[in-house]
């Protein structure tokens, strides 16, 4: 039986696992009770033994490392730091209501404080000290013009009211900033979970410079694990089936007839064949790319990828990919010396070029896949060639950059939209959704024979 | 297995296997609780060798698993030999008047041993490395489960067979899919990251006793700033800084410089695009620049 004492120190160990629990890691009693028989292994007056006996029981991915000696950290420290760590949140909490009561004063007009929420008052004590200076003049101004004109009070709050609110979203970007600036030079320790969190939700097209690297790493690496899947999926669904007979006598002849060796059935699920289309027009350029990489990383879980760009033109960039030059190389080129680039997009030529010229590899067996803004040229030309497409083609998706909230403001997404089955993509995390999810959707999968339509 | 935890830091140095603090204490939790141990990592961070090594240090017989797509129980734990059952049968049935008994076609010596009841049926604690354990299937990944559970297997016609030793289970992945929750809380986890500077250094010094430290360390900053290009699809692993460092070794170089790097580039960065990549953002001139930073 646990003894008082020890009963203390797994309480705290409790506490601990739920703090994690809460943070999102998987810990349940059968890692706790790891925890603690490991304990009794080492030397519990080592803090760092005892970290990692913590560490290689409690976690078990690696992505929830930094969590773990964040909040490990947080928890177990040495009893001086624990006191100094008292004595800074108390003087910080004085410090806070000095300021407050200094702010208090400095925003009164007449006296009177103006009728400023707590947190705006907060705001106003985190200003930089040339902004809160500034305020405060503006304030104490406004009280002495109030001789010539009339009550200026409801104005004036309503004027510091929008500057707090001003500054409260400059400082909140500014420390964003800093926070993925810290990431990036950290060389990806730090807070790599949370600059990846912040990249898969964040805009492609609103992304930083600074953000590309980060988001192209990303990029790859989701696109190789879904490969990964797929092709994984593939060699589920092809399981050992049940015995061959005609191919078990036959292999067996030449043994007399005895079924020597046993051959079983084997199925094969065909791949998918993609047929990408991705606008390339200088608005578009950065985010077709990504997707384009994207998808390029599953070329080994699709039996056939081919690739096409436009802006005013169509230009079939496969072959140039099989004389292997890598596809960013390439990209750059087509941009650079595309034919008549830079041009409006017009997507009704590019259609049109391509049910016209390259019509045999749109089959029964293909996805259409179009990357592109909806934005064009001649809509109207548009819509029938896509028609045309969808006929041709298992399937036509189309993904959108364009927040959802977005669309309304368009007609051209409504109209393509009722032809093609059109999903937003404007962050990593629904490309992904979008592709893994939707796209390779197990119904999706092409089992065996060929799909009649 | 009666080792402590001094003794175990002194013979990983003695096989010249480098470590940090972590991964030892982590190993000696895992030897003394008797829990399989997980090493995660990317490719070629050493997660394998430390099955190898953990095999030298107990100075017991290592048994390998490799897994990969498809594997299943008979390639894994066991499976008649048909064959030899389906011979018995014909040659017996040539002779007059011989019975045979179901029973002996079905005992130990028509039984063909995978890895998995290898390690359970060994008289001794033998070290038991399942490689890459993320590359088989879900369902086998349950059955994996099910096995470093209980250490134990039934087999229909010869019953339950339980592990005399419990071996010394070291279960690797490279992360190309989250292993199941079930199997992870078996597991003592264990990340492996590339190694720093410091490390990577002591590495090359171990492996490649012929590279000065001063030589060394050039190697290892070169190859650091290599893995923080972060669009790299293959990062240069802990083998292939080795191999640059013998063939330096058979070269007869003694110091880098760009030159040396970009001409040499086959053996670190191995896919073309990666290759591609490297001439356009860092060239010779980036690597001249990085060594010239270190100060010599």
């Amino acid at each position: 039986m646990i003894a008082p004492a020890e009963c203390r120190f797994a309480e705290n160990m409790a506490l601990f696992a739920s703090l994690l629990r809460a943070n999102g890691l998987p810990v349940g009693t059968a890692e706790l009770l790891d925890a603690l028989q490991a304990l009794s292994f080492i030397d519990i007056g080592d803090r760092r033994a005892f970290k990692t006996a913590l560490r290689s029981t409690l976690v078990k991915n690696h992505r929830d490392l930094e969590v773990f000696d964040e909040l490990f950290d947080c928890c177990f420290v040495p009893p001086e730091v624990h006191t100094q760590r008292l004595k800074e949140a108390e003087r910080q909490r004085e410090q806070q209501q000095a300021r407050l009561e200094c702010a208090a004063h400095e925003l009164s007009f007449k006296g009177e404080p103006l009728q400023l929420s707590p947190e705006e008052m907060l705001i106003y004590t985190s200003l930089p000290e040339r902004e809160r200076e500034s305020l405060h003049r503006f304030v104490r101004e406004t009280e002495a013009a109030e001789k010539e004109m009339r009550p200026l009070r409801p104005l004036l709050e309503t004027v510091v009211k929008g500057q707090l609110r001003y500054w409260h979203s400059r400082m909140a970007q500014a420390s964003a900033g800093d926070a993925a600036a810290g990431a990036g030079a950290g060389g990806g320790t730090g807070r790599a979970a949370e600059r990846e969190r912040r990249l898969r939700e964040a805009d492609i097209q609103q992304l930083g410079q600074e953000d590309l690297p980060a988001a192209k790493a990303l990029i790859n690496r989701l696109s190789r694990q879904l490969a990964a899947r797929l092709l994984q999926r593939r060699q589920r669904r092809a399981p050992r089936g049940a015995l061959d007979f005609r191919r078990t006598v036959r292999a067996n002849m030449r043994h007399g007839g005895r079924p020597f060796l046993l051959k079983y059935k084997r199925k094969r699920p065909a791949k998918l064949q993609l047929l990408f289309i991705g606008d390339l027009s200088a608005s578009m350029k950065r985010y077709s790319s990504f997707v384009l990489q994207f998808i390029y990383g599953l070329k080994v879980a699709v039996s056939n990828l081919e690739i096409f760009a436009f802006a005013d033109t169509l230009e079939y960039l496969t072959p140039a990919l099989k004389q292997q030059a890598g596809l960013e190389e390439l990209l750059e080129r087509v941009v650079l010396h595309g034919k008549s680039w830079g041009g409006g997009t017009n997507i009704g030529a590019a259609l049109a070029e391509l049910n016209r010229d390259y019509r045999e590899l749109l089959t029964t067996r293909t996805v259409a896949i179009i990357v592109s803004d909806t934005r064009t040229i001649n809509l109207e030309a548009a819509l029938p060639e896509l028609r045309r497409l969808k006929e041709r083609v298992r399937r036509l998706i189309w993904l959108n950059p364009l927040p959802p909230e977005q669309w309304p403001r368009y007609r051209s997404v409504a109209a393509f939209g009722e032809i093609a089955e059109m999903w937003p993509c404007n962050t990593i995390a629904r490309l992904e959704e979008a592709i893994a999810g939707r796209l390779f959707a197990a119904s999706l999968y092409l089992d065996g024979e060929a799909v009649m339509r | 297995m009666h080792i402590e935890l001094a003794e175990l830091r002194q013979r990983f140095a003695d096989v010249g296997y480098i470590v940090d603090e972590n991964a030892i204490l982590t190993v000696f939790l895992a030897l003394k609780l008797e829990k399989p141990l997980l090493i995660e990592g990317a490719p070629g961070v050493g997660k394998t060798e430390m099955g190898k090594v953990l095999a030298e240090i107990l100075d017991t017989e290592l048994i390998r698993l490799q897994c990969y797509e498809g594997l299943d129980e008979t390639k894994a734990l066991y499976e008649w030999n048909y064959q030899r059952q389906l011979l018995r049968i014909q040659i017996e049935r040539g002779q007059e008047g011989a019975q045979i008994e179901e029973e002996d076609l079905f005992s130990l010596s028509y039984l063909l041993e995978r890895p998995l009841l290898k390690a359970i049926r060994s008289p001794h604690r033998v070290v038991l490395l399942i490689d890459e354990v993320d590359k088989c299937d879900p369902e086998f990944e349950a059955f994996l489960f099910e096995v470093l559970s209980d250490f134990q297997v039934s087999i229909p016609e010869l019953g339950t067979l339980r592990a005399e030793n419990i071996p010394v289970v070291v279960l690797t992945s490279n992360n190309e899919r989250d292993l199941s929750d079930g199997l992870k809380r078996r597991c003592l986890y264990l990340f492996f990251d590339f190694p720093d500077v410091e490390r990577e250094t002591q590495i090359i010094r171990a492996k490649v006793p012929q590279v000065e430290e001063h030589f060394a360390r050039q190697l290892a900053r070169v190859v650091a700033y290599l893995r923080r290009q972060e669009e790299l699809r293959k990062k240069p692993s802990i083998a292939e800084t080795l191999d640059w460092a013998r063939a330096l070794v058979v070269l007869g170089k003694k110091r880098l410089d760009g030159e040396l790097v970009a001409g040499m580039l086959n053996l670190l960065l191995k896919n073309r695009q990666d290759q591609l990549l490297f001439h356009r953002t860092i060239g010779k001139e980036g690597i001249d620049r990085l060594l010239r930073q270190g100060g010599e």
